[in-house]
């Protein structure tokens, strides 16, 4: 059930299939980044693969003593230049790797392009998706809806992205959709149906209890991709934006040359690994220790090596030293950032607001918040808005809902157009005529209780009190108690006991926060294996980005620009 | 990095935790929250799911591995479909070779114009000339002007523009080359065969005189666009597999090396881990030689890499940027392993270290060894005492069913211990007879194939083995307590022991203890009590003590395989005349190959030792060797054999520890009392002092060798700094190989 582990064996597998000799991996745009997650390039260097090449670039030289490794995705446009490709081969032999299911047409038209005969192998490879962590998965599409409908091409990659990844798992399994979300309904029927197609690619050997593919949608929970983080890896999101385990930092200031761009991937980056789910203070606390250790290890300038014995130390903690002066100054400068924006951005204090409006009831006291940080110059337009939008889909129906007040505030306090109707069309998407479930005020006597409980004891963190909606749905579905009527079973037959094997597929997006709730489920609960996964991993910015693209509110023209321009940065 | 760079870091890292703990300030409601979480109090169990850290499931990163994901090949498919278009492009092309080869297998100049078109007609029939009014290729009309020209290949017609020409030599190379696919077949190293030059040869004569003669169509080829078409596609071909670039016989080279490091290099850790541990398995030479050879290896990458990389750099038009981009990542690829390897490559002991090493490692060989045995005797006694009563039973073959009622075997159907198992076993002690009876069960069990069974019985044995082990555990701690009262009774029997006359006792004791093997430990216990009684059962007791105590040592022997445990039983058994034909190399120890009357004791060991290695065990200190030095002449004399036991060292030039002390070139602090004595050998070699002691004199006298190791390896790291633009690094490094190289200056002029 480990994701990145499945795509990271299917591309050794690959490179270990051709032999031994120089070659170069041949890939398209996605499949850049499918391998770039799993594998370093040092990693991959070590075997023997020299070079990176796109399908679609032109001016590839001829190099007939390298072998080519090509992982592509089956796309129309990729097979037309593998066609190309073949008729005048470049390299002299090739090993063809399509990410998944291929027309026999495709692969006949393929077979009579080679006359030269250099393809020497043909396969199907199940990585058709990004895999971020162990248990997390996303397909970096953003605007996957119009309106409430999926956008036909995004719907088709959903369903091969999701396919590959039940593929690749080897999971056949039953499938559960959110029934308040006719996208959810949709892509669970796509899914079906190419389980029934394939049903040979879908024989794996019968577990006991059945693997289940669980598809929600995001428009049941717009409040988590609202809040800002305090995780390592979330807050890192939030606030610098991830991509492909890419952190772009050309923006913070004073930044040397070698640091405007660095990888944080828990694959092999030890700190990281270990700091990726703990929250802010202890990653400070962590990162001093860092230091410490690094200080010690670092060869002394001053002190000449006089002795032997230095000498030999010396040598002997270079290389240590050497890999931890990476990890130092790669972590020190990101959370030197994340700091710099908490305090340029007011964030505690906004933080704090937001998780009053996503966790408890008090409509004055929170209205009241709201509308002092909206005076306070510090917060940002984005802040700002976000607030509003809490306070929007948490009260929309409150009797005394003061929201026009503060979308003029918003407009008083120089928000641009773009936010303030922003903050309609987030209540559009996911606001109580869409939700098929309740966010904010828990229904069964156990929930209230516990949330008495909660109130009684106080609150541990004041910034963390948010618990994901996802949480809840995924317990109730552990303990077998997730109901029918809200989230039924495509097809007749359901499952008698409690689900082992999990994949969660959220439509329009998952959230870090949510992996850190799948990943603690993981931990704390025996037996049961959670992968989540969604159309992309969202932070604020990117969600508002989603909610545009989806057009609601009529805005079909804006939209589409915005998709373009998404669509452009990814 | 930089200092300078490190200060900035540590301020940035200082300032934002200020920074952190006012803004903490700020918000007050969040300020003891989030300084207690600062803390380790992460186990505080809270309404978020980070904080709860109940371990019943499985972190992520650490599912269980999982096999490779679902795969689907096309391959057969594709090559069906492949196959199908192959076979047409190869017969086009070889039937356009055929005919290229008809029309050059005679002498075109020496022949009429008229018969060579009779024969380029025969080869392949022309297109009628009425036919095509049209050039099929560029379209335009034929005329007097436009006249029509026939393909030789094919026969087709063009337009003199769509003409092309394919000269003799060309033609020649497709159609040798084919011919070469051919004869290599059969023998490979075979060059162009005679016929073949000597065509070559008129070909090239001929093209000369040609050239003088103007152009003239008749030495080249006609032949339509699509048929030369082909026909490069060919040569291409055939080019692409005769040419090897320079890169790939340099890369290949460059594999080579890695290969041979790959091998080499795991050897040699093992090797210098080995050495610097103080064993003395492999040579030091060797492994310096090792070390010369893999170094060497390195800078062949190195300089392979090199090559590599400014391969094709001074070409007028420069490589492609791909080409240099390869050449880059071969280099960049080459140094990530010299880097990973020739860090990992520990630096081997000098000389002088070595020594010390191997001593060190002696001293701790020995109090091991001593702690071992004194354990195994110790549960062992224990054991017999508590399962007296197995044991009877326990010769039976009856044991399975006495441990602990799961074994459902009936002796009907059960499985017959092996045959002969019981009778060589030397294992006195019942559990281990019974662990030996069930190991047998379960073989037997597998070979008739009774799985069920096999579970059982390895539930059965793995129950037992864990009481063993207990036991065992149980008694070591017991034993120091009980040893010292022990003693005395011990040595008195001893002594009496040695007025026997050893030849005829053993006779008889053999045959006793083929019965009374099991029961043998037994009478020990009652020892005390038995001193008394008359002559005749005295000896036999006392054999029966010696046996008891060799089978101690054996019983031991597979928990714990020291050499010492299996050097016991020898001894016990060959009795003391043998002792002195002992294959061991103990007789090189001077006390020992006299066959004196200390020799005797022999039996007595284990006991001896036992009672000492408490005390010796401890960091040996004054206080301790002040103990011992009360302890009598014999044990001291046990202990210098097993210290001097060639059996742990067998190649160690010194094994003996007065050879070493000879060897040792600082004069002990305080010189012991009694020259020799195992004891004080083992305060000097204390690794407290020895440390003092010589410290100061290793390093006065820095090696050579060692100072070129290290200078090895700063040279790498410089190299690999270089190589990743870390500039102030190469500073401090330079820097630090300026001063090795000073010292190493310094000391040759010393030297």
């Amino acid at each position: 059930m480990n994701v990145v582990f499945a795509v990271k064996q299917y591309v050794s597998k690959m490179i270990e299939d051709s032999g031994p000799g120089m070659k170069v991996l041949l890939m398209d745009k996605e499949t850049t980044g499918i391998v770039s997650m799993v594998y370093t390039q040092s990693e991959i260097l070590q075997k023997e693969v020299y070079l990176f090449e796109r399908i679609d670039s032109q001016n590839r030289e001829i190099m007939k003593h390298l072998k080519a490794i090509c992982f592509l995705r089956p796309t129309k446009e990729n097979v037309d230049y593998l066609i190309q490709e073949l008729r005048r081969p470049k390299y002299s032999i090739y090993f063809i790797y399509f990410s998944n299911v291929i027309s026999k047409s495709d692969v006949k038209s393929l077979a009579e392009a080679d006359e030269q005969e250099v393809v020497a192998e043909v396969q199907e490879f199940y990585g058709d998706y990004i895999a971020v962590n162990p248990h997390l998965f996303s397909l970096n599409i953003l605007g996957c809806c119009q309106g409430r409908n999926w956008d036909p091409a995004q719907l088709s990659r959903t369903t091969q992205g999701l396919t590959a990844l039940l593929l690749s798992l080897k999971k056949c399994p039953m499938i559960r959709y959110q029934l308040s979300s006719e996208s959810a309904k949709r892509l669970a029927e796509c899914v079906k149906q190419v389980i029934t197609k394939e049903y040979e690619l879908f024989e794996f050997r019968r577990t006991e209890v059945p693997p289940l593919l669980l598809i929600l949608d995001r428009c049941d929970d717009a409040i988590t991709p609202l809040l800002n983080q305090w995780t390592y890896q979330a807050m890192v999101h939030e606030l610098l934006g991830i991509n492909n385990n890419r952190i772009d930092l050309s923006r913070v200031p004073g930044i040397s040359k070698d640091l405007r761009e660095v990888v944080l991937s828990a694959e092999n980056d030890e700190f990281y690994a270990n700091n990726m789910y703990l929250n802010f203070a202890e990653i400070g606390s962590n990162i001093k220790t860092l230091m410490e250790d690094f200080q010690k290890k670092k060869p002394k300038e001053q002190q000449k090596l006089e002795s032997i014995a230095d000498m030999k130390a010396f040598v002997e903690n270079y290389p240590q030293f050497k890999k931890m002066s990476g990890t130092v100054s790669k972590h020190v400068t990101v959370v030197g950032e994340l700091s710099r924006l908490v305090s340029e951005r007011n964030l505690l204090e906004v933080s704090e607001v937001e998780q009053e409006l996503a966790c408890q009831n008090d409509h004055s006291s929170a209205l009241q918040n709201v509308k002092r940080l909206l005076r306070n110059p510090k917060v940002t337009e984005c802040d700002a808005a976000r607030l509003v939008m809490l306070y929007a889909l948490h009260y929309e129906r409150h009797s005394s809902n003061s929201l026009p007040g503060l979308v003029m505030d918003l407009r008083n306090r120089g928000v641009s157009e773009k936010y303030r109707k922003l903050v309609s069309a987030v209540v559009e998407y996911g606001g109580k005529r869409v939700r098929g479930s309740d966010l904010f005020s828990p229904k069964d006597a156990v929930a209230i209780t516990k949330q008495f409980l909660k109130g009684l004891k106080g609150v541990e963190n004041v910034y963390t009190q948010h618990q994901p909606f996802l949480h809840e749905t995924l317990d109730h579905l552990i303990k077998g108690k997730l109901k029918e009527n809200l989230y039924p079973y495509l097809g007749p037959s359901t499952l008698r006991d409690r689900p082992q094997d999990i994949v969660v597929f959220i439509i329009g997006g998952v959230t870090y926060e949510e992996a850190l709730t799948a990943y603690n489920l993981n931990r704390t609960t025996p037996g049961v294996r959670i992968v989540l996964g969604g159309t992309a991993v969202h932070n604020t910015k990117s969600f508002l980005e989603e909610v545009l693209a989806s057009g609601l509110h009529g805005r079909s023209k804006e939209s589409s620009q915005v998709t373009a321009r998404s669509a452009s940065r990814r | 990095m930089s200092k300078g760079k490190l200060k900035k870091f540590c301020k940035k890292v200082v300032g934002f935790i200020l920074q952190r703990k006012s803004l903490v300030q700020k918000a007050k409601k969040a300020k003891n929250r989030l300084l207690k979480r600062e803390g380790d109090d992460r186990a505080e169990s809270g309404t978020q799911g980070y904080e709860s850290f109940s371990y019943g499931g499985v972190d992520p990163y650490m599912w269980e591995p999982q096999e490779l994901g679902a795969v689907r090949s096309h391959l057969s498919d594709f090559k069906k479909h492949r196959a199908a278009r192959i076979d047409h492009y190869v017969v086009e092309v070889n039937k356009l070779i055929i005919r290229l080869e008809k029309l050059t297998a005679f002498d075109r100049t020496n022949t009429e114009s008229a018969k060579i078109r009779a024969i380029e007609k025969s080869v392949v029939p022309w297109v009628n000339d009425q036919d095509v009014p049209f050039c099929p290729d560029c379209g335009n009309k034929f005329s007097i002007r436009n006249r029509r020209h026939h393909c030789r290949l094919c026969g087709s017609i063009m337009c003199k523009k769509c003409m092309e020409l394919i000269s003799l030599p060309f033609a020649n190379k497709l159609t040798s080359a084919s011919k070469d696919s051919l004869s290599t077949h059969t023998s490979p190293s075979q060059s162009p065969n005679s016929v073949h030059g000597s065509r070559r040869g008129s070909i090239s004569s001929v093209s000369s005189v040609s050239s003088v003669l103007d152009e003239k169509d008749d030495d080249r080829i006609r032949c339509c666009t699509h048929c030369k078409d082909t026909l490069l596609k060919r040569e291409q071909q055939i080019d692409e597999k005769e040419h090897t670039p320079d890169i790939v016989k340099l890369y290949e080279k460059l594999r080579l090396c890695m290969e041979k490091v790959d091998q080499k290099a795991p050897e040699y850790i093992r090797m210098a881990a080995s050495l610097n541990a103080g064993e003395t398995t492999y040579s030091l030479e060797h492994a310096g030689d090792l070390r010369i050879e893999v170094q060497k290896v390195y800078e062949l990458i190195d300089a392979l890499s090199k090559k590599i990389l400014t391969l094709g750099l001074n070409q007028d038009p420069p490589p492609h940027p791909n080409t240099l981009r390869l050449q880059r990542m071969i280099r960049y690829s080459a140094t990530l392993f010299v880097q990973e390897k020739l860090l990992g490559l520990m630096s081997l002991p000098t000389r002088e270290q070595f020594e010390e090493l191997k001593k060190k490692r002696k001293q701790e060989m020995e109090r091991k060894r001593i702690l071992e045995r004194q354990a195994a005797l110790e549960s062992q006694r224990r054991l017999k005492e508590r399962q007296n009563d197995l044991v009877s039973r326990a010769a039976n073959g009856e044991v399975v069913s006495l441990r602990g009622g799961p074994a459902p075997l009936r002796k009907a159907e059960g499985w017959l211990p092996l045959s002969g198992g019981q009778g060589q076993s030397e294992d006195s002690d019942p559990l281990l007879q019974q662990i030996h009876n069930i190991t047998s069960f379960i073989r037997q069990a597998r070979a008739a194939g009774r799985v069920d069974e096999v579970h059982t019985l390895q539930e059965n044995l793995r129950q037992l083995q864990d009481e063993y082990d207990q036991q065992q555990t149980e008694k070591a701690i017991e034993l120091s307590r009980r040893q010292a009262e022990e003693e005395d009774l011990q040595r008195e029997q001893l002594q009496m022991l040695r007025e026997r006359e050893w030849e005829r006792e053993r006779e008889q004791f053999q045959a006793v203890s083929l019965h009374t093997r099991t029961r043998s430990l037994d009478f020990r216990e009652i020892r005390p009590f038995q001193l008394e009684p008359g002559r005749e059962p005295r000896t036999h007791l006392a054999y029966a003590l010696d046996l008891g105590s060799s089978a101690v040592q054996s019983s031991a022997a597979p928990e714990t395989p020291s050499p010492v445990s299996a050097l016991e039983p020898v001894r016990v058994w060959s009795g003391p005349p043998a002792f002195g034909q002992d294959p061991l190399p103990q007789s090189t120890v001077p006390q020992q190959t006299s066959l004196n009357p200390f020799e005797d004791e022999d039996p007595s060991s284990p006991a001896a030792d036992g009672s000492a290695s408490p005390l010796a065990s401890e960091p040996a200190s004054g206080p301790s060797a002040c103990i011992l030095k009360e302890y009598n002449p014999f044990e001291e004399e046990e202990e210098e054999a097993v210290a001097g036991n060639p059996f742990t060292t067998p190649d160690s030039p010194a094994p003996n520890p007065f050879d070493e002390e000879d060897e040792h070139p600082y004069p002990r602090p305080s010189s012991p009392p009694v020259p020799g004595n195992p004891f004080e050998e083992a305060t000097c070699t204390n690794p407290f002092e020895m440390d003092s002691d010589s410290g100061p004199e290793r390093e006065e006298a820095i090696e050579e060798e060692l100072l070129l190791q290290q200078i090895d390896n700063i040279k790498a790291y410089i190299f690999d700094a270089k190589q990743c633009g870390r500039l102030d690094e190469v500073e401090l490094l330079t820097e630090n190989l300026r001063e090795l190289k000073r010292t190493l200056a310094k000391q040759k002029g010393t030297n």
